[in-house]
């Protein structure tokens, strides 16, 4: 329905429906819409709506109906329009009357190869030539007001983009001081902003226009900073002699600045620092140049435009770090508290299988230090295998290829992992593919990952009370060129949101038993080679993974071995 | 009517068994622990969930209880759930309690308990635990 919505005046605030076809506004209260505003008339005007096409007319008012600024008898109004009547300001809104599914209904994306669509692209404009948008053609009026607009539209269109396009504060600013001087005669500028830790004011970005030495100190009067700190006020200085707010400290006496611009940076909560420039005119200047000044007051009105933008993105970029650098250190903490808690694991059994070694030795018991023995060789394992996983993930490496035979590779994880799979009441059972020539991989990357896939199905199978079994199979495509090793366990499956964490390191579904590390791991070495893992899981019946990789059969050995 | 005496034979004495029940998610550790706990004489049951520890805490009346802190899997079991079944369990309120962590809040549902922290060295603890069936015996 269309809508009236005050903005300005006694009613800002206030909605107006307007739902009958003809709704009256003014000041008198019998008019549907009665404006508290004494600069109304009466009856002021009249809004005449069919199927949403509204038609305001003035009712010969005093004051007049304004429609976005400009006086009508009669006027058409369009979503947006703002309306005026007397010193009410109101907004117009009609609605589209198509609702949300009506639209891919109506809106057709017609094929070439339909007929009715007869349109042909007379023009196209590149994103780079649209941010060309407020560039002077050579026809464009010198030092005119409408220039001047154009070239400050044009300031602050690039100042947008330089602040959106960068994430480094330092790279930032010296944008905006290029741009700065791109646009005003300043032979120095610099930019300094507040310390987040220790509040003072810190010169970030200098620059001095050509000719003037790049050495010289830029002295800046702490008199001029501190009103703009602490007002939160650009300034304007034209000749500092002659102002008297500056006159107690006097600095800007000794320095000899004749003109300068020192706006805040004010960004969505604090001012976040200063831009200053400046630019002295020499005397001999002043008398051929008929004394005119190089700074004006549009100069600080878009220094200070441009101070706020350049401030919301340091604002921003602060944040950002700040959030990226807390989310570094939360991940940090994690991997050390799950390496930590299970190096402790593995070293608290290294402990338990010496004291039983120190015992048997005492007693002279080979068993028990046999016993000693089994437990400080199974941790010796768990933390070799630890400190693989790590290296393989903590770096870019290359697969260390050469010849090999897959189904002897997977027959070594199975006999590897015979005595976990008898602990937890789980049944092995290997299905090698029949043909399998050898191929060219890495071996011991392969054996890794497929190992720790098969740990987590021998886990998984075993959660259960009955036995459990896990099927490993291998399979040999030549046509497709792909060779793959299934690996499927009777475990509970794989909960749906612990999917999208399975191959994210240091994430352990297992919780303090697993290292996060496995399938990470495993997945790394299978992308090395240009493979890949597939997951297919149902709860309550089980996972199954595929590790894939290209088949690349060795040179020296293209006969099949059968198995 | 005869009596006689009595036969130095029939004089029996009672050999009080110690007995302890060890609840550790660790096999390892149970096996290090109970092989050299029964060396010193101590009857020893164990378990690996809490559930099966309390079962047996409530039909055997171990004299000692060495408790893991950690046995629901969590990282460090500062949350205590793990072991909140005995708190509330009064079969065991009286047990005495060795409870193995690595962070002293973990043991804060049991305060009674003798907490010692992960990674532990197993000689101490043994000591520890002797101490402790010792000081019982006299008490009893």
């Amino acid at each position: 329905m269309p809508s009236l919505f005050g903005i300005r005046g006694s009613d800002q605030g206030a909605r107006f429906e307007l739902e009958d076809p003809a709704t009256r506004l003014g000041r008198d209260s019998s008019n549907a819409i009665q404006l508290h505003d004494t600069e109304a008339s009466r009856q002021h005007a009249e809004i005449r709506c069919v199927d949403n096409v509204c038609t305001i007319s003035d009712l010969n008012s005093s004051n007049g109906t304004f429609v976005n600024g400009e006086q009508v008898r009669q006027h058409r109004l369009a979503s947006g329009d703002q309306v005026q009547l007397g010193s009410t300001l109101m907004l117009f809104t009609c609605p589209s009357d198509q609702s949300e599914e009506d639209l891919a209904r109506v809106i057709d994306i017609a094929s070439p190869q339909q007929t009715d669509d007869q349109s042909q692209i007379i023009h196209s404009v590149t994103q780079e030539e649209g941010s060309r948008i407020f560039e002077f053609g050579t026809d464009a009026p010198q030092d005119s007001w409408l220039a001047r607009a154009r070239s400050n539209l044009q300031v602050m269109y690039r100042t947008a983009l330089a602040v959106s396009h960068t994430l480094d504060i330092d790279q930032l600013l010296q944008r905006i001081m290029e741009l700065i001087f791109e646009w005003v005669e300043a032979d120095r500028g610099c930019v300094m902003l507040v310390s987040p830790e220790s509040g003072a004011v810190e010169p970030k970005v200098r620059r001095t226009r050509k000719g003037i030495r790049p050495d010289e100190k830029i002295p800046i009067s702490k008199t001029i900073l501190d009103f703009v700190m602490e007002k939160n006020e650009g300034v304007l200085t034209s000749d500092a002699r002659q102002d008297d707010r500056w006159n107690p400290a006097g600095s800007i006496l000794r320095s000899g600045i004749r003109e300068a611009i020192c706006v805040p940076m004010q960004g969505r909560y604090d001012v976040v620092g200063v831009i200053y420039i400046d630019t002295s005119t020499s005397p001999q200047e002043v008398i051929q140049k008929g004394g005119t000044t190089k700074f004006t007051e549009d100069h600080l009105k878009l220094m200070i435009a441009i101070a706020h933008q350049a401030a919301l993105a340091v604002e921003d970029t602060r944040y950002y770090s700040a959030m990226v650098q807390a989310e570094r250190l939360a991940a940090v903490g994690q991997t050390i508290a799950t390496l930590s808690h299970h190096i402790k694991n593995i070293l608290q059994g290294i402990r338990g299988g010496s004291y039983l070694i120190e015992m048997g030795l005492a007693e002279e018991d080979q068993s028990v230090v046999r016993r000693g023995w089994k437990i400080v060789e199974k941790n010796q394992n768990k933390i070799s295998a630890l400190v693989m996983d790590m290296l393989t993930f903590s770096k870019e490496r290359e697969p260390d290829l050469g010849p090999a035979d897959m189904n002897q590779v997977i027959g070594d994880v199975l006999e590897l992992m015979q005595s976990r799979a008898g602990e937890l009441n789980v049944q092995l059972h290997c299905h090698p593919a029949d043909e399998m020539p050898t191929l060219v991989f890495d071996s011991e990357g392969i054996h890794r990952a497929v190992l720790n896939v098969m740990t987590n199905a021998i886990d998984a199978a075993g959660e259960k009370e009955e036995p459990g079994r896990v099927d490993v199979r291998t399979e040999y495509s030549a046509d497709e060129g792909v060779v793959s090793v299934t690996i499927e366990d009777d475990g509970p499956g794989i909960l749906a949101d612990e999917k999208e964490d399975l191959f994210k390191p240091f994430i352990s579904s297992k919780r303090g038993r697993g290292t996060g590390l496995g399938l990470p791991v495993s997945q790394k070495i299978l992308n090395e080679h240009g493979g890949r893992i597939l997951v297919e899981s149902t709860s309550g019946q089980g996972s199954r993974f595929t590790l894939q990789l290209p088949a690349v059969v060795a040179e020296s050995s293209s006969q099949t071995k059968v198995n | 009517m005869e009596v006689r005496p009595r036969k130095s034979m029939e004089v029996v004495t009672l050999v009080v068994e110690r007995s302890v029940l060890i609840v550790d998610r660790s096999e390892e550790t149970r096996e290090v622990l109970s092989t050299a706990l029964e060396r010193h004489g101590v009857r020893t049951f164990s378990a690996g969930r809490a559930q099966h520890g309390l079962e047996l805490a409530r039909q055997l009346h171990p004299d000692l209880i060495v408790l893991d802190l950690e046995l629901d899997d969590e990282l460090d079991g500062s949350t205590g759930e793990a072991i909140a079944p005995f708190a509330q369990e009064s079969a065991v309120q009286e047990t005495p309690m060795v409870l193995l962590g690595s962070v002293r809040r973990s043991a804060a549902r049991l305060p009674g308990g003798e907490f010692v922290r992960k990674p532990y060295h197993y000689g101490p603890l043994i000591r520890r635990i002797e101490e402790l069936l010792g000081n019982r015996a006299e008490i009893t």
